[in-house]
């Protein structure tokens, strides 16, 4: 208790002077850096409410005696106002200063400066004297179309961006890269705020003129963040712009996914299935950049891991779920697929993408053999300039679980001679590390298993 | 459905009481009251906002109310200003008692007590907090966007700002319209004297431009029973019409482009604004040495407007620009017929817009041929 306590008056005196610097958050500097704390500042706040609400007005001043040039400031600060919970934390902090009991005028002058900051809090920050007198002249209140000023603003916006890109001479009508970036910081704290939503999907997916990235790096690490804890529901075509234009976002979605994966205990196939289209990343892979990053990211989560298991169920759930999603996406837009597989002969992955289901079952042995051949003939050949290295082939094969289960029943099942081609392929997916004599050792075995049973 | 009613009243009077210096006589009690009483109310709002015959009666209760008040020729309504607003009578009541600092210290420390009960306390009201959170967040928005985000320079019609205003002059005078048949001339005419005139006619230019049906966004979706679209602005229009000095105003104050596109929109308008216009031209006078027209006193239109102003009509599509024509024509040959320059500006005028208009269709790069002026 006593170390919190001494915590509290060290994230006091640093919080004091932040928010000093701050001020209104008027700058270009104070609004970044005020972005960038505000989820530390709203714990904070938590903190010191925590610690306030069962104390007295009195014994508050005598322990922080700037508390109330603290809370003032915060609220002169738009961008604090506008997160998340802030405004509310800092409103439960103001009111834990009230004296229920005012004994002098100081006191009571106390409790009148409290109520009308808090009436400040919430009387949403008049501006124009004319607008004012206005709306009070109709007998409107603030309450009565504030919310409807938002989506007017918020509309004009949304559609000022969506046009920007057709004002391809006219640099009059266009918006400057600065007020783009100002609009995106502008939007950080606003991110969950559902009225704010059709702003944040058109900067997300407006085309801009420049050749570097205008928006923020904060807007865009806000937006994930709200996407992966579903504070926000954004359409389809506004995530894949946000992962393709900030990479870290879409590491941080697949991190995300791992951990899920990772963190909860027995993972059923179903139940990884549901993670991960939940996660919106094979719709999103559809897209070959994307397909790439993730690919990748699976590849090292695979070697580091040593081929465990679960890392492998988990990459053939979300191919399952990749191509279902690619089967749905507008045969014209579709990307060749040498775009998703580089580095493979486009007439294997054309056969490993199909779904076995969807092969007539008298065909079966047929594919298996001739997928068994394509492989070998990428490992085992290196003069034809392909990646010759097995992992490669392995990798891409390993995708595909509905083919390697096939390969296993359809030795079991059959009666006759197993043919070399499926020996291979099963000792293969096994070892693909296997020089050429071992494998062959390998499929002797396991022939011979296969006969004595 | 009496009992009903006299809550409706009591709050009315509460919500105009909250404002004065009266609440010093408050106690946590009354305050609480008022509190449940609001609640109520917009409990009754939530249940009964769609039921046709309940909600009537609630509103013909409230016009009658602002009919004894004065009706709309004295000030606005000071209670409650439409039957939307029972929606959130509480945050109405919430706000006009924290700004009112002649609330006493048990009275404000109860408000505040209620108003902000804190995270997980039972029986806490919370929907008015995370009303009143909401509101502060979506006035920090609002003022975000505003000073980091839009545009400085937009149409008047794009500004977020003049068309929210457009939309809740609009609102109101339909209101008014079902409270009372004359209602809305008198209520435009009282705004006209208090209100800053300059805004109010830009707002006006913009509620003019309204597309016919926009309902304002409530906080739970709801039909608006009684909607006819247009009411608002044919309101606007006859009043306009018969108010000849705010006419002029109007028309001296906006740009051609704004009363080009209201003209257009509302052809009510258009013989009155050509009047004017005439009115305008007559005044000005042919200065021989300088070799143009000039006003004859310090306030006239000048030539550079009128000719603005009329360029800007002749860009319209049909119906207006052929009137438009056809007056210029007609005053032409009232004038005398002349076709050489400065003996009648009506000339002067067509000359101008006819080699504007030449000049226009060489850089657009169409033929010379028979120009439509």
């Amino acid at each position: 208790m006593a170390q919190d306590s001494v915590d509290l008056s060290c994230d006091y005196q640093f919080w004091m002077q932040k928010l000093s610097v701050w001020d209104q958050a008027s700058t270009l500097e104070t609004q970044q850096d005020t972005c960038l704390h505000l989820t530390q500042f709203q714990e904070f706040l938590r903190k010191m409410y925590e610690t306030l609400k069962d104390m007295n007005s009195n014994t508050i001043f005598e322990r922080f005696p700037t508390i109330d040039q603290l809370l003032a400031k915060a609220c002169w600060n738009p961008f604090i106002l506008a997160y998340d919970e802030s405004q509310k934390i800092l409103i439960w902090c103001l009111c834990c200063l009230i004296n229920k009991e005012p004994q002098n005028s100081r006191q009571s002058k106390l409790n009148s400066w409290i109520q009308g900051i808090l009436s400040h809090i919430l009387s949403a920050l008049r501006f124009d004297k004319e607008v004012a007198l206005f709306t009070q002249g109709l007998g409107y209140a603030p309450v009565d179309y504030y919310p409807g000023l938002l989506k007017n603003m918020v509309l004009s916006l949304a559609s000022e961006l969506r046009e920007n890109h057709l004002h391809g001479f006219n640099t009059q009508r266009r918006m400057t890269p600065e007020r783009l970036a100002s609009l995106s910081r502008v939007c950080v704290p606003l991110i969950t705020l559902p009225d704010v939503d059709p702003l944040v999907e058109a900067l997300l997916v407006c085309h801009g003129h420049e050749p570097q990235e205008i928006l923020q790096p904060e807007f865009f690490e806000a937006v994930n963040e709200a996407i992966l804890l579903k504070k926000i529901s954004l359409p389809m075509s506004a995530v894949v712009c946000l992962w393709l234009r900030h990479l870290p976002s879409l590491e941080k979605a697949m991190l995300h996914l791992f951990e899920k994966l990772i963190s909860s205990e027995r993972n059923c196939l179903r139940r990884i299935e549901c993670f991960i289209k939940d996660s919106s990343l094979p719709q999103a892979a559809c897209h070959p950049a994307i397909f790439r990053v993730v690919d990748e990211m699976f590849r090292c989560a695979l070697l580091e891991s040593d081929g465990a298991p679960e890392i492998i169920a988990t990459i053939q759930v979300f191919t399952q779920c990749f191509v279902e999603a690619l089967g749905k996406e507008n045969k014209q837009l579709r990307f060749a697929l040498k775009t998703y597989f580089p580095y493979t002969s486009p007439s294997l992955a054309v056969v490993l993408l199909q779904d076995p289901q969807d092969v007539p079952r008298e065909h079966w042995l047929q594919t298996l053999k001739h997928i068994s051949e394509l492989l070998r003939e990428a490992v085992e050949d290196q003069t034809h300039g392909s990646r010759g290295d097995p992992l490669e082939s392995w990798f891409l094969f390993v995708h595909f679980g509905g083919w390697a289960e096939m390969v296993a029943e359809q030795l079991l099942r059959s009666a006759a001679e197993p043919p070399a081609a499926l020996l291979w392929l099963l000792a293969f997916y096994y070892s693909p590390h296997d020089g050429r004599q071992q494998r062959a050792q390998t499929m002797m075995v396991c022939r011979g298993t296969l006969q004595a049973w | 459905m009496e009992s009903l009613l006299q809550y409706l009243d009591r709050f009315s009077e509460l919500l105009v009481v909250s404002r004065t210096t009266h609440v010093r006589t408050w106690d946590p009690l009354t305050v609480r009251r008022a509190l449940q009483w609001a609640r109520y109310l917009r409990h009754i709002y939530r249940r009964f906002g769609r039921h046709g015959p309940i909600r009537t009666t609630l509103e013909r209760r409230l016009h009658s109310q602002w009919r004894q008040e004065g009706g709309f020729g004295r000030g606005p309504v000071p209670g409650l200003a439409n039957f939307q607003a029972l929606g959130h009578g509480d945050v109405l009541l919430s706000l006009r008692l924290l700004e009112n600092q002649a609330l006493g210290d048990a009275a404000r420390h109860y408000l505040v007590q209620q108003l902000f009960p804190g995270p997980g306390v039972p029986d806490a009201d919370e929907t008015l907090q995370e009303s009143l959170a909401r509101l502060a967040r979506c006035g920090s928005a609002v003022h975000m966007l505003r000073f980091n985000g839009c545009r400085k320079n937009l149409n008047l019609q794009e500004d977020s700002l003049m068309k929210t205003q457009a939309e809740l002059l609009l609102e109101r005078l339909q209101e008014v319209g079902k409270a009372e048949a004359e209602g809305p001339a008198r209520f435009l005419s009282s705004l006209w004297e208090r209100l800053p005139q300059n805004n109010f006619l830009k707002v006006i230019a913009v509620a003019l431009l309204q597309p016919p049906l926009s309902p304002r966004p409530q906080e739970e979706s709801e039909p608006s029973i009684h909607k006819t679209p247009g009411e608002g602005s044919q309101a606007l229009v006859h009043w306009l019409l018969g108010n000849s000095e705010v006419f002029a105003a109007f028309c001296r104050a906006l740009p051609a482009g704004i009363l080009t596109l209201v003209t257009s929109r509302h052809p009510a308008l258009s013989p009155v604004y050509l009047g004017l216009l005439t009115d305008w031209g007559q005044r000005l006078h042919y200065d021989l040495q300088k070799g143009i027209w000039v006003e004859t006193e310090s306030q006239d239109v000048p030539w550079e407007e009128l000719h603005n102003r009329f360029q800007s009509l002749c860009q319209a599509p049909p119906p207006l620009k052929d009137k438009v024509l056809t007056a210029l024509e007609t005053c032409k040959a009232q004038d005398g017929d002349f076709e050489v320059p400065g003996l009648s500006i009506w000339t002067d005028l067509l000359l101008a817009l006819r080699s504007g208009a030449f000049r226009k269709r060489q850089v657009l790069g169409l033929s010379p041929g028979l120009s439509s002026v």
